[in-house]
């Protein structure tokens, strides 16, 4: 566990957003998701020239961007208070995702396959490793995947003096919290807090996803969606624009997701604006796949010129839709989505409801590369399609209204 | 009615999760000895890979090569999911697939260390070094 809370370490590099007008729980969810990009994107460059991590060249940049951006703890000005219920409920939830981890119950195999070999080479090299990542031996483990996942773990490997495998799965319970904590602090809605809680814990157990990187994805997809969806500010474009470079520097599926917010904020605003919003992410990825191209890493990225099989759309859609049911009657998609029932403001509920059915469209898109994909969308639908729960959930607060 | 929706639903989300958590085996409130011991309604392959790796790693030498599998009636296999697991619990060592113990390897290129899980490993140029519940660790005869 102390690994894992060696992770919060990086709220520091975030600290500009605990001057948000939101409540103390999403200032801190918030600038802890804004940290871990930041600190990663530091890492990352620093090794890029040569720079090796240790306390002093990670935790020295971490202490000037918290002492540069100034804390404030106090109270906000603004926010309505929960009721205390919801509240325990968020915690209850929590705590049981916390149990399911604990008990490794709902422990992700990447963690064993990659990302866990990637965090230990990268920790022992304090650096990216790329003789590890181009050995012809290691394909498997997808080289040129982005790297933020192993870098956080890497951070907290520094304070700590080694990976930790355990730390790894408990740090999925911590993610969950701090997206629950900011979707709640932009909707002002304790009630679909609990909503989005009990979807994510579902979800995390259906998709056994703690230690993988699809806890991270959708902490970062639910603060850009929420950001967005509940704007107030021009400081909520900014988290919105950290917290999808962060997206995009985390999975492959992260910049597919970068680009249908991106597409769906300019239908929804009808400007042109929300282009400036991918910049980030545009930097991240673009010189994350340059990188990888140098140094002959490339894989996924590589594909584009894959074929795509569409004569397989209705087997694709099948076998999607079957396992999406997750063995429990489309209960999820039911409850995210029950609540639009009584919906009285779809306008602004459009911008999420639109990224959570092109996020099907995309998953739909990239198993149809695949000429037999039955194996891939069994393998991951549960938890790649978790991206379209949380923007209904996060839909259905929006037009709750 | 939006809060009666919203609860009900959460509540049947929890039923489901406490569904998931039973079916993956008791005990329920006994640290697990792995990451991986409840993950699945049977005991995973991996869960063993896991309590072995760290019994036979002090007991090679840093540096070596080494390769981890269960063998398929005494030889080896394409084991991924067990190779590519242990290039993480021995970061320490060069990790490389079970092929490289094959039966059509040439004695001079064997790897020098094997770590079997699960059955004994029968290859006539390996020996083995020392046993545990999980496995075995080999030692190729030069």
């Amino acid at each position: 566990m102390t690994w894992a809370l060696a992770a919060l370490g990086l709220v520091l590099f975030g600290a500009f957003a605990t001057r948000l007008d939101l409540d103390w729980a999403a200032r801190i969810a918030i600038a802890f998701t804004c940290g871990i990009v930041i600190g990663g994107s530091l890492m990352y460059v620093e090794s890029l020239i040569g720079i090796a991590w240790s306390p002093w060249t990670v935790g020295l940049p971490a202490i000037l961007c918290a002492v540069s951006a100034g804390w404030r703890l106090s109270p906000a000005a603004t926010g309505r208070r929960n009721p205390p219920e919801e509240s325990v409920a968020v915690a209850l939830l929590f705590l049981l995702t916390l149990y399911g981890a604990a008990t490794a119950r709902i422990t992700t195999g990447d963690l064993l396959y990659f990302w866990g070999p990637k965090a230990q080479h990268f920790f022992n090299a304090r650096g990216i490793d790329v003789e590890f990542l181009r050995f012809p031996h290691y394909y498997l483990m997808h080289s040129d995947y982005p790297p933020l996942l192993p870098l956080l773990s890497v951070w907290s490997s520094i304070w700590t003096g080694s990976f930790s495998y355990w730390g790894a799965v408990l740090l999925g319970p911590l993610l969950l919290l701090a997206a629950v904590a900011a979707f709640r602090g932009y909707s002002q809605s304790g009630l679909f807090a609990v909503l989005l809680a009990a979807v994510l814990t579902f979800g995390f157990a259906a998709g056994r996803v703690a230690g993988g990187a699809d806890p991270l994805l959708l902490l970062f997809e639910i603060v850009a969606l929420s950001a967005l969806t509940f704007r107030r500010s021009r400081a909520d474009d900014l988290v919105a624009a950290i917290a999808l470079a962060g997206a995009a520097f985390t999975k492959v599926e992260g910049a597919a997701f970068v680009a249908v917010v991106i597409a769906a904020t300019i239908i929804t605003r009808r400007s042109a604006r929300p282009l400036l919003l991918a910049i980030p992410a545009a930097i991240l990825l673009g010189s994350w796949i340059v990188f990888s191209k140098q140094h002959g890493l490339l894989d996924s990225y590589g594909r584009a010129g894959t074929p795509l099989h569409l004569d397989r759309l209705g087997f694709v859609a099948w076998v999607t839709g079957h396992q999406i049911s997750y063995g429990a009657f489309y209960l999820p998609w039911v409850a995210s989505l029950a609540p639009l029932a009584f919906a009285r403001n779809w306008r602004r509920a459009a911008l999420p409801l639109i990224v959570g059915a092109a996020s099907i469209a995309c998953a739909i898109y990239f198993y149809l590369h695949e000429p037999d994909p039955a194996w891939w969308i069994k393998a991951s639908a549960e938890r790649v399609l978790l991206t379209s729960l949380a923007s209904f959930v996060v839909a259905s607060a929006a037009a709750s209204e | 009615m939006l809060r009666g929706v919203v609860w009900t639903a959460s509540a049947l989300l929890v039923i489901a999760t406490l569904q998931r958590y039973a079916v993956r085996r008791p005990p329920y409130f006994a640290a697990p000895r792995t990451v991986f011991q409840h993950v699945d309604v049977r005991q995973h392959p991996l869960h063993g890979v896991l309590v072995l790796l760290p019994q036979v790693e002090p007991l090679i030498p840093r540096g070596s090569d080494v390769t981890v599998f269960h063998p398929k009636n005494g030889e080896t296999q394409n084991d991924h999911d067990t190779y590519l697991t242990a290039v993480g619990l021995l970061p320490h060592h060069n990790v490389l697939p079970p092929f490289t113990a094959g039966p059509d390897v040439p004695p001079e290129q064997l790897i020098e260390w094997v770590v079997a899980v699960g059955e004994p490993f029968t290859h006539p140029r390996y020996a083995p070094v020392a046993g545990f519940p999980n496995g075995w660790l080999y030692r190729v005869r030069r």
